[in-house]
């Protein structure tokens, strides 16, 4: 991850809710209040990078009260956790967040959540399966290759599915998968090539 | 970085080194001995087959002054075999390379020497014959879908001789997809718990390596960043441990507060 690394950038974007555990002057404006204080117990989305800085700043805290508290983002809720357990293969990432690993592996630095790292590695990978067959397959369809391009590209029946599929891919996936894709393409290039002597 | 190229080899020039591999000629002509930079080729006489390099084999098939001898492996019915082993035998490997010619050397622990050659070492797949028309049957070399394919489509009559050039284009068509489904099924063994997860590439070929480095890479790479943060708190943990472990008085600590 680099400095200008814009998915970084992007991801740092994303909203995660953050409770306050105390009043705190002037700053209602994040809760729509201007002028006001923010209150105790007022949820507010912050975004990630802000959250983080704040979240690093509790630690030092004197009565080992945290004056912020963050939870989860959405997109990692449990009923999200428990969707990818079932079947990762299921869930449109994408709209949960564009950037669902990248939240995912900043939240994971931040809380200790064991369970989640694993739960994200089996999704990862079985999708990433998935992403490469996609990949192979798909080739064809673009650039309409006469007659045999077609046969090439539906020769699984994927369809409808896989294309739902491709749009539930988040920003690492689809890299993946532009990686994979230009593997198969340039294997399909070569072969072509060499028949045309 | 300026290099807009992927890391890694293409498949051009993948298929460039393949044209390294030596084949089997026989050769229509006299040729004299040519000195390459390999090596001198071996002078041409009509009746007797020789070895020489891809290219030049090529060469001398285009301009019909020699006849392109195809390696055992591709046969028809070596191809079939190695189908079946695998999809059938061994589902989950790829197929073995082929062996190496001869045991290896005592004296040379790691070398491998060909037998009535003293003193030549001939250790893997560049420079060592596996094309030639003395390779062993039923087993895939290193450049095998290149030199099959730059067969198949610049020496068709000579590999006719084999059996239909269809049928073996499909039993290749066949293997290029069982093992492509493998690299795709071997990304998902590194989801396995704990970790257990190295993919064995032996016998995998160059041009499959092409293909897939890039999707490979990436799905490492993932795992690794999904990875990093339990991965750096497990190492805090053993660091905490081991420094935990250091003096006997903290040793005896940690073990009261377990069985408490």
């Amino acid at each position: 991850m680099s400095y200008y690394d814009i998915d970084s950038i992007l991801t740092d974007a994303e909203k995660i809710p953050c409770t306050f555990q105390l009043d705190i002057p002037d700053l209602g404006y994040l809760d729509n209040s201007p002028g006001q204080p923010l209150k105790a117990g007022t949820t507010v989305n912050l975004p990630l990078w802000l959250a983080e800085m704040l979240v690093i700043a509790n630690t030092g805290s004197v009565d080992n009260n945290t004056f912020v508290t963050f939870d989860l983002p959405p997109a990692l809720g449990n009923d999200v956790v428990s969707a990818l357990k079932a079947d990762p293969r299921a869930v449109p990432l994408r709209d949960r967040s564009a950037h669902f690993y990248g939240l995912a592996t900043h939240m994971m630095d931040l809380s200790e959540e064991q369970e989640l790292g694993q739960v994200l590695r089996k999704t990862f990978v079985s999708r990433a399966t998935e992403i490469a067959l996609h990949a192979r397959k798909v080739g064809g369809t673009g650039h309409g290759h006469k007659g045999k391009g077609k046969d090439e590209s539906s020769n699984l029946g994927l369809g409808n599915a896989g294309e739902e599929f491709l749009r539930g891919l988040d920003d690492w996936e689809r890299k993946l998968f532009r990686k994979a894709h230009e593997g198969a393409k340039a294997g399909k290039e070569w072969m072509e090539s060499i028949k045309k002597y | 970085m300026a290099l807009s190229l992927p890391p890694g080899l293409t498949h051009a020039e993948v298929s460039f080194l393949a044209e390294m591999e030596m084949v089997t000629v026989v050769p229509r002509q006299r040729l004299d001995s040519i000195d390459l930079l390999s090596g001198k080729t071996p002078a041409l006489r009509p009746p007797h087959r020789a070895d020489l390099p891809l290219w030049l084999a090529l060469l001398l098939k285009k301009q019909r002054r020699a006849n392109i001898v195809p390696p055992p492996w591709l046969h028809p019915a070596s191809l079939s075999q190695i189908v079946h082993r695998e999809t059938k035998e061994d589902p989950s490997a790829f197929s073995e390379p082929p062996p190496l010619p001869s045991r290896a050397s005592s004296r040379h622990p790691g070398f491998a020497s060909r037998q009535g050659e003293d003193g030549e070492f001939i250790v893997s797949p560049p420079f060592r014959a596996s094309c030639t028309a003395d390779a062993p049957a039923g087993y895939l070399p290193y450049h095998w879908l290149e030199v099959a394919e730059a067969l198949l489509a610049y020496a068709g009559d000579d590999v006719a001789g084999l059996g239909s050039a269809g049928e073996i284009r499909g039993l290749l068509r066949d293997l290029v997809e069982v093992r492509a489904a493998k690299m795709r099924d071997s990304a998902g063994t590194l989801g396995a718990e704990g970790g257990g997860g190295v993919v064995s590439l032996r016998g995998v070929g160059a041009l499959e390596l092409a293909e897939n480095r890039g999707f490979v890479l990436g799905v490492v790479d993932g795992v690794r960043k999904i990875g990093a943060s339990v991965e750096a708190s497990r190492r805090e943990e053993e660091m905490e441990y081991e420094g935990a472990g250091g003096g006997g008085v903290g040793e005896d600590e940690s073990d009261e507060d377990m069985g408490i």
